[in-house]
């Protein structure tokens, strides 16, 4: 395609009160890469505006806008001209919000506008026009595995809303967890009154609906392919049976925790010392009536003990979120078969979230003890239980009366959590390796996977979803519930995070929505979240390819397999267009026709660096186009002012950072280069899973490069910031100036 | 730690006696954060926690019987009118107190107030038929049929000396404004409203049903009371036994007496003058503006509130049965109040409960402030003034 670039400057929102627009048109015309046309407008964004840029598309040709105005974060369906390329430079958030237009420092904010508007230039000259992947032969089925109130509820939103799923079940009959419970807590008003289940009402929507195909005693043999390209066999009864599914939700849901381990708390004492789910089927089957397992003595006296195992560093360290009010609703049953009955709950805390707590209220108006703290002893005396516990609110060793029978609410254990450990590969922890063993519960780190036999995938990096913590599958739990780390396949339920029914709906629901979205998505060839729409896929240069298999590895979403030789094969619907390959491969051969090893490279290779550090130091830093680009944004629009010597480059994760950019930066005179991204660790923040933290071990080894150089490694540091941080970033600006100060001068400059 | 059994027949037993709301509380504490009993020093500030002391009857534990911790609450009911969980803490503690009234064990200074109100039908000793002394010389007609309000006057009123003077002005502010009302005489008895929050359920009864009979039998439809307390028992309390009488505090009645014109304030105050709200008047009754209307109706009056003033007010300590508890010097919640005025430079507190002006003009005195601040009822302001 013949570029015709166009540079349009808009003066609206103080920019031109700032900046000298004339002058900076002459310095562009001065570049490298300069526009056909350069003109300016007051007010681009609006109507007129608009009318004027598609003007300018038909009249003079331009097939590629530079548009110098605001972020790029804002107005990108404004600036939208089709098949054209449009390169969005900030001149506002970033430069005339957050610098100076008055005074000695004038000049200083005139540098970074041309700066900025040269860089954009290149990267619109090197940008180049991207044709979507769509392959025919589709599927826009949604495959749902678990056919409980999770599975059930995914099941029949996903139809409603058109699509075509099927449903797969493990045990003979649907309706899972919920099947097997007597009454459900208050969901509607008064929330005082037990409920019937009406899950036998669900399921009959379920197969009554001609769009949903239903599979039980049935378990995924395999799963292999990639959004919209799924390939399912499906064991049922022995017989192997092949289905094709664009999109996946795991609603497989969790088990109890393991009762056998809490002798401490009275199991094993007697037979009448049960767990909640017990003591469920025991009122399920006696239609209310709860009766002790030892000798059918009809229970006057019971003790709830919360918390059995869990949030506790021995057992479960999480909250299971669904025990307390199932507690409640235990004891409750016990006060409407006999409400002189003493019941006691022994607790923690209450976690009676929502209207909940007015069962809560109910319960305790009902007359039940409310014990908190701990069971410290549990024995038997004369065919009864004898509790002591402590009690903080009285501060107390609190001795209960003999009763009849101890209930231990155990907590939940993620399907996906029970099976074999395996490290994935690539990972630096290879001790656990050795740690082959089945376990319930776990801690192990990020990117784990069990082997838990749920979707048996044909994936290079591993047959299951890789855990986030305690065996959940979830990948990024406060910004994108259900997500994985596997695109297209999507956790919801008790499987993706402890919950109670309500909230099994609502993650269904979502789920179901975020599976659709997938397909849509996926079947025009755009990205999903985060950098949803793109259409750009990696390209590999196969014929420079080592064979080393880094971008198989570091690729966060498995979406790269390989073949016997280890060539990479990608499977481009699993991609999200991250770049991560890109940063990890030596040979420099992958690139996006939209972001490129050599085009950020040309970019910050024109970025003018004069050669008197004295007056007009330089740095250049490489942020995060998904928290520390709006982090920047935020902290122009509360017009923080910061630093005038930075040079800002957006990247689309840190985990695309070539370190060919540093060593460019530092040989042309750039005094230090900061890698601004997200917080990695534990509570990480990456929209790409480990971004920040692959940024970090590839940074720890530029000391080589800078060696090399004859420079000092403080002139390169890799930094966190979180979108809420924005009133730090001129702190952080300031700080490494002060530091690139003492260290002096590169001495690259002028070479 | 301390061991302690849970006892599911105790618990059943107080919440049995009318502690109904004793299961809602979740033990937050807030109850203990607000009682006053947090701003002074001393013995019984470091036992008593209301919080705890529910948290031993929610549990039917021992502990709660503790004398200095069961007596010390003075029912002035922040902590209930704070609780998120709407738990009526009065209610419960009157009902813990119940449970050793009725065993016969009682503190030794409540014995001879109990002893005094089942013999002389008041709680200070005083001779039934002395009741009326306080009348002598005033001309109080007797409540009749064609009489419309039956003034019914606080014992504390009719007995004590200093407390007299009360009912005197506010049987002058009556006759000035024109008011049909009349007095009953020496059959009627104590309101039994104390005699209830110590414990004495059966009292309270007894006191309660002879007072309606008689009130009954005059025929009484509206009853003007001069305290607090009594103005709760009869509104709130009388009607379970199936006394249902107009009640009305005199603060409200004479509000609305100037406000019609019928009550004309002829005479200035220059003064710095505040009023404290009593707990049984604001608190338990909502009354807040009536008062402070009789005393902006005063010209030159110059209003100032107190620290803690309204919804807030820091109890007197009388309520409850505390009127008559021995608590050192420095501990009493009467002094804060004093010393509070005090700063803010006020001559005169006024305030329109009898217990209240004891309690306040006894830490008045026993600071030495009396030289420059006067404790008065609201009608010993206005009397003068009309």
């Amino acid at each position: 395609m013949e570029k015709n670039i166009g540079l349009y400057i808009c003066s609206g929102c103080g920019i031109g009160d700032v900046l000298d627009v004339d002058a900076l048109f002459e310095t562009v015309n001065e570049a490298d890469v300069s526009p056909a046309i350069c003109k300016s407008h007051d007010f681009l964004c609006s109507k007129e505006g608009v009318e004027f840029l598609k003007a300018e598309q038909e009249n003079e040709g331009i097939n590629t806008f530079v548009i110098g105005a605001c972020s790029g974060r804002v107005n990108a369906d404004t600036f939208d001209f089709g098949a054209s390329i449009t390169e969005r430079v900030n001149l506002r958030e970033q430069v005339a919000w957050s610098h100076p237009s008055e005074g000695e420092d004038e000049e200083d904010t005139q540098m970074i506008a041309s700066d900025n508007l040269i860089m954009g230039m290149i990267k619109a000259d090197a940008t180049l026009p991207v044709e979507p992947y769509i392959k025919e032969d589709i599927s826009k089925a949604i495959l749902i595995v678990g056919g409980g109130l999770t599975g059930l509820t995914a099941a029949k939103e996903a139809a409603k809303a058109g699509s075509d799923v099927v449903l797969v079940e493990k045990d003979k009959q649907l309706g899972g967890w919920v099947q097997g419970l007597y009454k459900q807590a208050p969901s509607k008003p008064p929330y005082t009154e037990l409920e019937d289940t009406n899950i036998n009402a669900l399921i009959a929507d379920v197969e009554g609906d001609k769009n949903i195909k239903v599979y039980t005693g049935a378990v995924i043999e395999k799963t292999k392919g990639a959004p919209c390209m799924f390939d399912i066999t499906i064991n049922q009864a022995g017989n192997n049976i092949e289905e094709r599914a664009g999109s996946i939700i795991l609603a497989t849901g969790a088990t109890p925790y393991n009762a056998e381990k809490l002798t401490h708390l009275g199991w094993g004492v007697t037979p009448d010392v049960i767990t909640n789910a017990m003591f469920e089927k025991i009122a399920k089957e006696n239609d209310g009536k709860i009766k002790r397992p030892s000798d059918g003595k009809e229970v006057e006296s019971i003790v709830f003990i919360h918390c059995a195992g869990s949030r506790d560093e021995e057992h479960l360290p999480y909250c299971s979120a669904a025990c307390c009010v199932e507690s409640l609703k235990q004891a409750k049953y016990v006060k409407e078969q006999n409400p002189a009955a003493a019941v006691y709950s022994i607790y923690k805390d209450i976690r009676s979230t929502g209207q909940a707590e007015l069962l809560y209220k109910q319960v305790q108006q009902e007359g039940v003890f409310f014990i908190k703290g701990e069971v410290t002893s549990v024995t038997e005396d004369g065919g009864m239980l004898m509790v002591e516990a402590t009690d903080i609110l009285t501060m107390a060793n609190v001795y209960l009366e003999p009763v009849d029978m101890i209930v231990l609410a155990t907590g939940m254990v993620p399907t996906s959590a029970v099976g074999e450990i395996i490290e994935e590969k690539g990972d630096e922890d290879a001790e656990k390796e050795a740690e082959k063993e089945i376990v319930q519960e776990t801690n192990a780190s990020t990117g784990t996977i069990i082997k838990s036999n749920l979707l048996n995938l044909a994936y290079r990096q591993g047959p299951e979803l890789p855990e986030l913590r305690y065996g959940f599958p979830d990948s990024h739990f406060v910004c994108f519930p259900y997500e994985t780390r596997r695109t297209g396949i999507y956790a919801a339920g008790a499987v993706r995070q402890p919950m109670d029914h309500r909230t099994a709906i609502e993650d269904a629901t979502g789920a179901a929505l975020k599976a659709i979205q997938c397909i849509t998505m996926t079947s025009d060839g755009m990205a999903l979240h985060p950098r949803a729409g793109d259409l750009s896929l990696p390209d590999f240069e196969m014929s420079r390819c080592t064979q080393c298999k880094r971008c198989t590895e570091e690729c966060p979403f498995g979406a790269i397999n390989e073949d016997e030789k280890g060539n990479p094969l990608p499977e481009p619907t699993r991609c999200r267009r991250c770049g991560t390959c890109m940063g990890a491969c030596p040979e420099r051969i992958i690139s996006f026709k939209n972001y490129s090893v050599s085009m950020i490279g040309k970019m910050l290779k024109n970025i003018s660096v004069p050669e008197d550090y004295e007056e007009k130091p330089r740095i250049l830093v490489l942020a995060c186009e998904n928290d520390a680009i709006p982090a920047i944004d935020m902290a122009g629009i509360n017009r923080l002012s910061y630093n005038p010597w930075i040079r800002i480059i957006p990247v689309r994760c840190l985990g695309s950072l070539n370190l060919i950019w540093i060593a460019d930066a530092l040989s042309k005179g750039i005094d230090g280069v900061m890698l601004l991204g997200c917080r990695h660790g534990e509570d990480y923040q990456c929209h790409f899973i480990k971004g920040s933290e692959l940024a970090t071990i590839r940074s720890s080894k530029i000391a080589e490069t800078l060696d090399r150089l004859a420079l000092e490694s403080e002139r390169v540091i890799v930094d966190e910031v979180s979108i809420m941080d924005y009133d730090k970033i001129p702190m952080m600006f300031d700080e490494f100036s002060e530091k690139l100060e003492e260290l002096g001068p590169n001495p690259m400059k002028g070479f | 730690m301390e061991e302690k059994y849970t006892s599911v027949e105790m618990k059943d037993y107080i919440v049995d006696a009318g502690a109904e709301t004793l299961s809602l509380c979740m033990n937050c504490g807030l109850c203990t954060a607000v009682c006053p009993w947090r701003m002074v020093p001393g013995h019984i500030s470091g036992v008593f926690k209301i919080r705890h002391m529910q948290r031993l009857g929610q549990m039917g534990m021992e502990g709660f019987e503790d004398e200095d911790v069961l007596f010390a609450c003075t029912t002035c009911g922040m902590c209930q009118s704070n609780c998120s969980r709407s738990v009526k803490v009065i209610d419960n503690v009157r009902v813990m107190r119940s449970t050793l009234v009725e065993a016969g064990v009682l503190p030794s200074d409540l014995k001879s107030i109990t002893g005094s109100a089942h013999a002389n039908g008041n709680p200070w000793s005083g001779p039934r038929e002395e009741r009326t002394a306080w009348q002598e010389g005033l001309d109080i007609p007797a409540f009749g049929p064609d009489t419309e309000y039956f003034l019914f006057v606080c014992c504390l009123s009719a007995y004590e000396p200093r407390s007299k003077n009360i009912a005197k002005s506010i049987v002058d502010l009556l006759k000035k404004a024109g008011v049909s009302f009349g007095v009953i005489g020496n059959e009627e008895s104590c309101c039994g409203e104390s005699m209830r929050k110590i414990g004495d359920e059966e009292l309270w009864q007894r006191l309660a049903q002879s007072n309606i009979n008689l009130f009954k039998e005059k025929g009484v439809k509206k009853i003007i009371t001069t305290s607090p307390h009594c103005l709760y028992t009869f509104r709130d309390e009388y009607p379970s036994l199936e006394g249902e009488f107009e009640v009305i505090h005199y603060t409200e009645l004479l509000a609305n007496l100037i406000k019609e014109g019928k009550l004309k304030v002829k005479n200035s105050l220059a003064k710095k003058v505040a009023f404290h709200d009593p707990c049984y008047l604001g608190r338990h009754s909502k009354i807040y503006d009536e008062p402070r209307d009789l005393l902006k109706a005063i010209s030159e009056v110059e209003l100032i509130e107190l620290e803690k003033n309204r919804e807030l007010s820091l109890c007197c300590a009388g309520g409850g049965g505390r009127i008559w508890g021995e608590v050192p010097m420095g501990e009493r919640f009467g002094e804060l109040r004093i010393n509070d005025a005090v700063e803010k430079g006020i001559q005169v507190l006024t305030t329109s409960c009898p217990y209240c002006v004891n309690m306040l003009e006894d830490a008045c005195k026993s600071l030495n402030k009396d030289d420059v601040l006067e404790v008065k009822d609201i009608t010993e302001v206005l009397s003068p003034a009309t």
